[in-house]
């Protein structure tokens, strides 16, 4: 019992952080504020529905599968993070192409 | 409850298709178009299809992506160049505009309307008792894998399957002949200068390759097989031009070659030895079935790899 | 249990549709590229629940798949975009 709420606790959190991702997405002024929103939602969002479903399926290797899956998003998010805004900082300077 | 995640699937990927052909401009409808495909991945899973949905998911939206990107910067290079002369040309083709408007318009309904009349009928005709899939649950353990997607691939339609991998290969092939095989260039890239940039493609490759290896021995018992693996190891190669080590263009040229050849030459090799022994094209004894299975798996996943790597370092140098 | 996660799903779902108008809108083709980013990640979680709803755990193997050719679709279009650049006078 109470592992199902903290399961549906889980679930929930990790929703709520998509949710404002998606909202900071659209509503943040420009890329490198909307940047913060979605590793938001990458890091916590999915952190959280992972833990939430490990302890759902509840078996040790599969948990340490999640949780490995989990390390990697990290690492590419925060990667391409980087490598979005160092992009559109380099973009800005040479205004002579037109985008298609 | 389950209908609900169907429907809405169903209409999110229909209307995305609808976006994706419609988008004004060329940038919206390439990204569009991976939407549409990580959606189609999620479509092939509630249809229960995961060997699907890994293949859609990797080579629509990855391998088909990493190309239309490169392809959008050269748009966007030819228009920007070219911008003032589409402008300047004369619009004198008034009476022309109306016929050739209306053609397409009624081609375009009659093939919609004949190809909606053929699904109809293939979906109305859908055999009572499942078709074959009996018949190749059945026979499953003389074919040496235990996932039937995996049996039918490598084992009961092997001859499909083979000309499968030839298809890319002819792809290259036809790709070469537009472009010519001499351009290859060795530099160009430079690098990376950047070490983050470095260090991520140093940690994704041995990621890379070990899931893509996973995927190869898994096929043999569930969702998995060659060639989601070699769009893994293909991804190595891309990356590694990418950051500015064009590794294919690299090694000697005859190892080149026989590594693009290698899954379809072994594959057919195993298919006529086994014919001496008096049997059909492509069929093994069962005794040995799952190791000649594996083997063939790994030399196709790696020339289909070597493929789409040859096809990103061709067409984007 | 099994209908909480249908409705996660589809607000995950949801989600990833509201996310489109940025995809839509998005003045540069980088704010089009995070979409597609959260699309991804949007899209692992939904696995991940399915997975657990449907109890199939080779699900997860697709969300790995996702993961890594976010990853991959990032660097090219850094690197690609970037090559043009020092090619164009």
């Amino acid at each position: 019992m109470i592992k199902e709420l903290l399961i549906v606790l889980l679930l929930l959190a990790g929703c709520f952080f998509f949710l404002a991702g998606t909202l900071g997405l659209l509503r943040f002024p420009d890329l490198f504020s909307r940047l913060h929103a979605l590793t938001n939602a990458d890091n916590l969002g999915l952190g959280f529905i992972a833990a939430g479903m490990a302890l759902y399926i509840a078996s040790p290797w599969t948990s340490v599968k999640i949780f490995l899956i989990w390390i990697l998003t990290l690492l590419s998010s925060a990667t391409s993070s980087y490598l979005i805004a160092r992009f559109q900082r380099g973009q800005d300077k040479s205004k002579n192409r037109r985008e298609e | 409850m389950d209908i609900l995640i169907d429907i809405l699937l169903a209409l999110l990927s229909v209307y995305l298709a609808f976006r994706c052909m419609l988008a004004p401009k060329l940038s919206k409808a390439v990204f569009v178009f991976f939407a549409f495909g990580l959606t189609l991945a999620l479509a092939w899973i509630r249809l229960g299809a995961v060997d699907v949905a890994i293949a859609e998911a990797a080579i629509a939206s990855g391998f088909m992506g990493v190309l239309l990107l490169d392809s959008l910067r050269d748009f966007s290079l030819t228009f920007s160049k070219n911008h003032n002369v589409i402008e300047v040309k004369p619009n004198n083709s008034v009476e022309v505009k109306n016929r050739s408007e209306l053609f397409p318009k009624i081609g375009l309904g009659i093939g919609l309307l004949l190809f909606l009349l053929i699904s109809l009928e293939a979906v109305w005709n859908i055999p009572e008792g499942g078709g074959l899939t009996a018949l190749a649950g059945s026979k499953i353990s003389e074919s040496g894998v235990e996932h039937p997607v995996t049996a039918v691939l490598l084992n009961y339609r092997a001859y499909d399957t083979w000309l499968e991998i030839g298809v890319i290969l002819m792809g290259l092939l036809a790709i070469f002949a537009a472009g010519g095989i001499k351009q290859y260039r060795k530099a160009g890239i430079t690098p990376s200068q950047d070490p983050i940039l470095r260090q991520a493609i140093l940690i994704f490759i041995p990621v890379l390759f070990l899931f893509g290896a996973f995927l190869l021995y898994f096929g043999k018992m569930g969702p998995g097989g060659a060639f989601q693996a070699a769009v893994m190891w293909g991804a190595i190669g891309i990356l590694l031009h990418l950051g500015g080590w064009p590794v294919f263009t690299e090694i000697p040229r005859r190892l080149r070659l026989l590594m693009l050849t290698a899954g379809l030459g072994f594959f057919l090799f195993l298919g006529l030895i086994f014919m001496t022994t008096g049997g059909a094209l492509f069929e093994y004894p069962p005794a040995y079935a799952g190791l000649l299975i594996l083997m063939i798996e790994t030399f196709g996943a790696v020339s289909i790899a070597a493929a789409l790597t040859a096809i990103f370092a061709f067409l984007t140098k | 249990m099994d209908s909480f996660f249908i409705i996660v799903i589809i607000f995950l779902l949801l989600n990833i549709g509201l996310g489109l108008i940025r995809l839509w809108r998005g003045p540069s083709i980088a704010d089009r590229l995070l979409t597609t980013q959260l699309f991804g990640t949007a899209g692992m979680a939904i696995l991940m629940v399915m997975a657990g709803y449907l109890n199939d755990l080779t699900l997860l193997n697709v969300v790995i798949t996702f993961n890594v050719l976010s990853i991959i679709l990032v660097i090219c279009l850094v690197q690609v975009w970037k090559k043009k650049k020092e090619k164009m006078p």
